[in-house]
């Protein structure tokens, strides 16, 4: 089950790695916002999963809307001369540690209940 | 399954715009100034003597432009042909003397060996370099074997020959006059010849440099060439 996001990202980092694309200064601001949002959509993925409440197309819809949404505050910042893109780094960044929290709580929970059973069943 | 193909591309996609995000913010790091006081200090001195020669060009200019505004009473002419005048030094179709000196390329004869490397080549390359490097440190005209060297003057590698506006520097020695803008430029020119390394590079090529004392009077002749501008057009006139 967990080895296949990690293959996903490991294949992605080599890809980006290798092919050495340059993103131009202007469009720095838009690529990392886009990181943060896809890492965020990524996160919530996993929580949702975890928490059996998982819906594809709310996290495939979720993944590409977030990112249009942070790309276009930033665009939008730039334009009214306001860091709106800071906007979007806040709310992702409070999402992430909220996300990883509940992911934390839950496998600590899970591994209570796991080391409880074998308990029992010792008994 | 589902869950898995679709997290699976997501992950693919999400490290692929890590890498290029660290990429990226990898090399911003290296472009951080690191010039310490006195380089800024110099740095500024230089704006600051380029903001000083602006000043004193747009001052010229707005002389001239009160200079035009008095002809056009006074029955024009007379301004607009000392325009003319020195628009024609500028672009080197007039003859100028002026202090300067003159650098003599000859073969270094010591290291030919007949029959072996007896055809002696200057390199195009070295002598558009010893051409910037003289409009660098302040000369006002050149000019290579009679050859006045003008913004359009072409020096190229031709059939084994070097020409300077397609007059081939065939005959030794071959000399380059250099005129500066006043005697003490001169002499600076003259100093920085002598710790150049131009002399080093066209020693490679087997030929020895000689630069001449600071002359009071060199003369440059005016270039025979016709400047073409085909791309050029009348600006038509603003009304006010």
């Amino acid at each position: 089950m967990m080895w296949l996001p990690v293959l996903g990202l490991i294949i992605g980092v080599t890809l980006g790695l290798l092919t050495e694309i340059d993103v131009p200064h202007e469009y720095r601001n838009y690529l990392s916002i886009a990181v943060l949002a896809a890492l965020d959509t990524f996160i919530g993925g996993i929580r949702a999963q975890l928490q059996n409440v998982f819906d594809e197309k709310i996290f495939v819809s979720g993944f590409f809307f977030n990112m249009i949404l942070a790309a276009s505050l930033a665009f939008i910042g730039v334009h009214l001369g306001v860091d709106l893109y800071l906007a979007a780094v806040f709310a992702f960044g409070v999402r992430l540690f909220q996300n990883i929290a509940v992911i934390r709580r839950v496998l600590i929970t899970r591994w209570d209940q796991a080391r409880k059973n074998r308990k029992e069943t010792e008994k | 399954m589902k869950f898995k193909i679709s997290l699976f591309f997501i992950c693919v996609l999400t490290g692929f715009m890590f890498a290029i995000q660290f990429n990226t913010a990898k090399e911003e790091n290296i472009l951080t100034d690191s010039r310490g006081l006195w380089d800024l200090r110099e740095d500024f001195l230089a704006e600051k003597e380029l903001e000083a020669s602006l000043i004193q060009e747009i001052r010229q200019v707005e002389q001239k432009i009160a200079k035009y505004d008095n002809d056009k009473s006074a029955g024009r002419g007379q301004v607009l042909s000392e325009t003319i005048e020195e628009l024609k030094k500028e672009a080197g179709l007039t003859e100028l003397t002026g202090p300067g000196f003159s650098i003599v390329l000859t073969p270094a004869y010591e290291f030919i060996v007949p029959g072996q490397n007896d055809e002696v080549f200057i390199s195009p390359d070295v002598l558009r370099k010893l051409i910037n490097e003289l409009n660098m440190y302040g000369a006002k005209a050149i000019s290579i074997s009679g050859q006045r060297i003008t913004a359009t003057t072409t020096i190229r590698e031709i059939q084994g020959e070097t020409r300077v506006n397609d007059y081939p520097l065939r005959s030794f020695p071959v000399e380059i006059k250099v005129i500066a803008r006043n005697s003490e430029t001169a002499k600076k020119l003259y100093n920085r010849m002598q710790i150049s390394t131009i002399p080093d590079d066209f020693f490679i090529d087997n030929i020895a440099v000689t630069v001449t004392e600071p002359e009071k009077e060199v003369t440059v002749p005016a270039s025979d060439r016709q400047i073409k501008t085909y791309f050029m057009k009348t600006v038509k006139e603003e009304r006010n």
